[in-house]
């Protein structure tokens, strides 16, 4: 079985295809609810969630690091429902909150401007030139977000297994392919990559802590539950966190080992 | 049946993958062999047609050479696509088919990562080099056809699909790829068969006459020809004339118009002088 994610800009039929795929394979579909966790888990209002997903971090929040913790509680929350597997997983820039999955089918929904703005004007009940402007401000905000936040351009299309292009294809086309990938053996869940999966959760899970309290500019990794934290605080930030974390590894079982690391460098596979 | 046309970012696998889905469907394959049918007809050498096809113009290279090479491979291949059952490579064809509803568009690209560290193992290289390598080959993809078409070969949405070979095989490519010829969207119909007579048709006159006229552009419906050509305003007469005798005798060609585009560079030397 194999984790999907599907990333689209509004109006481009990817809630439709992810909702049908998952029918389809009998898959749980997962969206916004995964904000709803982090909003319940860390106590953030969904709204502020909703605006960390959606907008790009002003230099202010740059300083302050709101976005960059609010990623932490979403990431923790998305990875800790991967794991349960079969999943279908729409919107929200799963595939990169889910990079490093082995068996995660990275799959983009593309479709033409003007179906979109028909889309959008029959939903929303606005003129065309309104529906067309903020149209093209979404997809200028979520590109700048994606740019700022992950230094790379959600257009580019090797970012992702599969990009189908809604137009000559319609959506059951592309439930059609995205099925049929999926059945791939690169994408089932092996012992491997199921492990990769909860390494991850663990990972995002310990940052997500640990932005609760402040603590960023930090990375993790875990390995088979050993847990390195890599930062770049002060002594007496260092203390603190330190802390943080004995009380951290008594209340999570899964960690079998903590360390911290200071002044080195993030490795690239890094939560 | 539909036609096939594949764009990638590997010429190698490009090719493999388009000769296994013809293979696979019992299509015709056009690749890069119809350079030498162009070179011959044309009297102009297969390695000019190729680098017209990889490379863009360099400042040696010039541009109107260029255009006109490419003119030819285009017209030579929208000639052979108006027969169905066609998997077309390598000839710039997913930048120049385009609104035909039976052609079928696919690029086949692989993870930027993963290039490099092919490129780094075959050529002997840093991994380091060969990531900034890979990096100058998409720019110059990118550049090669925003100046000959206009467009960014790399854009998502001049494809109905982009798969991308980082996990899913090739094979797995070829399988999906033929598994469209089934759709019912990519079946040829009157509007898009006429589309691509039209297309063809255009395309056979532009060739004709870019040697005399190469900033020429041609559109072409049922037979009438709309030319659109610069000129001097004191020339004008006698390069429509020209066109429509060019043009008129050529097969398909029922009705000429020619439309001059003033020449505003040409005019200001003319009254400088």
């Amino acid at each position: 079985m194999a984790i999907i994610t599907i990333s689209r800009g509004s109006y481009s039929k990817g809630r439709e295809v992810a909702e049908k795929v998952a029918q389809r394979m009998g898959y749980q579909v997962v969206s916004r609810d995964v904000l709803l966790e982090a909003s319940e888990k860390f106590h953030i209002p969904e709204v502020k969630l909703v605006r960390a997903i959606h907008d790009a971090p002003s230099i202010l929040e740059r300083f302050t690091h709101g976005k960059y913790c609010y990623l932490a509680f979403i990431r923790a929350a998305l990875s800790e429902r991967a794991v349960k597997d079969d999943l279908v997983y729409h919107g929200l820039a799963g595939h990169l909150l889910l990079k490093g999955v082995p068996h995660v089918l990275k799959v983009r929904i593309i479709a033409d401007l003007e179906a979109r703005v028909a889309a959008e004007m029959k939903r929303e009940n606005l003129t065309q030139n309104q529906a067309c402007s903020l149209l093209i401000k979404d997809d200028a905000e979520r590109r700048k977000w994606t740019q700022s936040l992950y230094g790379v351009d959600p257009w580019d299309a090797s970012l992702y297994d599969l990009v189908i292009h809604i137009n000559q294809l319609t959506v059951d086309d592309a439930v059609d392919f995205i099925v049929q990938a999926a059945g791939r053996e690169c994408f089932k869940t092996t012992v491997e990559a199921q492990q990769k999966m909860q390494d991850l959760a663990l990972a995002c899970r310990v940052k997500a802590s640990l932005a609760e309290d402040d603590c960023v500019d930090i990375a993790v990794t875990s390995e088979f539950g050993n847990v390195l934290v890599y930062t770049k605080q002060d002594a007496r930030k260092l203390h603190r966190m330190e802390d943080k974390l004995k009380l951290l590894t008594k209340k999570v079982p899964e960690i079998n080992h903590l360390e911290v690391r200071s002044g080195q460098a993030f490795p690239p596979e890094a939560c | 049946m539909p036609l096939i046309i594949v764009s990638a970012d590997d010429f190698k696998q490009g090719d493999e993958i388009s000769q296994k889905v013809a293979g696979t469907l019992g299509y015709r394959y056009l690749g890069r062999d119809l350079l030498h049918y162009v070179a011959t007809e044309n009297q102009v050498s297969e390695e000019e047609l190729a680098r017209a096809l990889d490379e863009a113009p360099g400042l040696l290279t010039r541009r109107a050479r260029r255009q006109r090479l490419l003119g030819l491979i285009e017209a030579a291949c929208l000639n052979v696509l108006l027969d169905d059952n066609v998997v077309c490579f390598g000839l710039a064809a997913h930048m120049y088919v385009r609104a035909v509803s039976h052609a079928l568009k696919v690029r086949i690209i692989n993870e930027p990562e993963q290039r490099a560290e092919e490129l780094a193992k075959a050529e002997g290289l840093s991994v380091d080099k060969a990531r900034k390598q890979v990096l100058r080959q998409t720019k110059e993809e990118r550049r090669w056809s925003e100046e000959a078409y206009n467009l960014d070969q790399t854009d998502a949405s001049l494809y109905d699909m982009v798969i991308s070979l980082g996990t899913l095989e090739l094979d797995k490519a070829v399988e999906i790829i033929s598994d469209t010829v089934g759709y019912r969207k990519f079946q040829p119909m009157t509007y898009s068969r006429k589309l691509m007579q039209d297309k063809a048709l255009a395309a056979n006159v532009r060739r004709e006459l870019m040697g005399q006229f190469p900033e020429i552009r041609v559109e072409a419906n049922d037979g009438t020809v709309v030319v659109f050509i610069q000129s001097l305003k004191k020339d004008q007469r006698k390069k429509q004339e020209l066109v429509r005798q060019i043009a008129g005798g050529l097969p398909g060609v029922r009705h000429v118009e020619v439309h001059i585009i003033r020449d505003l560079v040409g005019q200001a030397a003319q009254s400088s002088r």
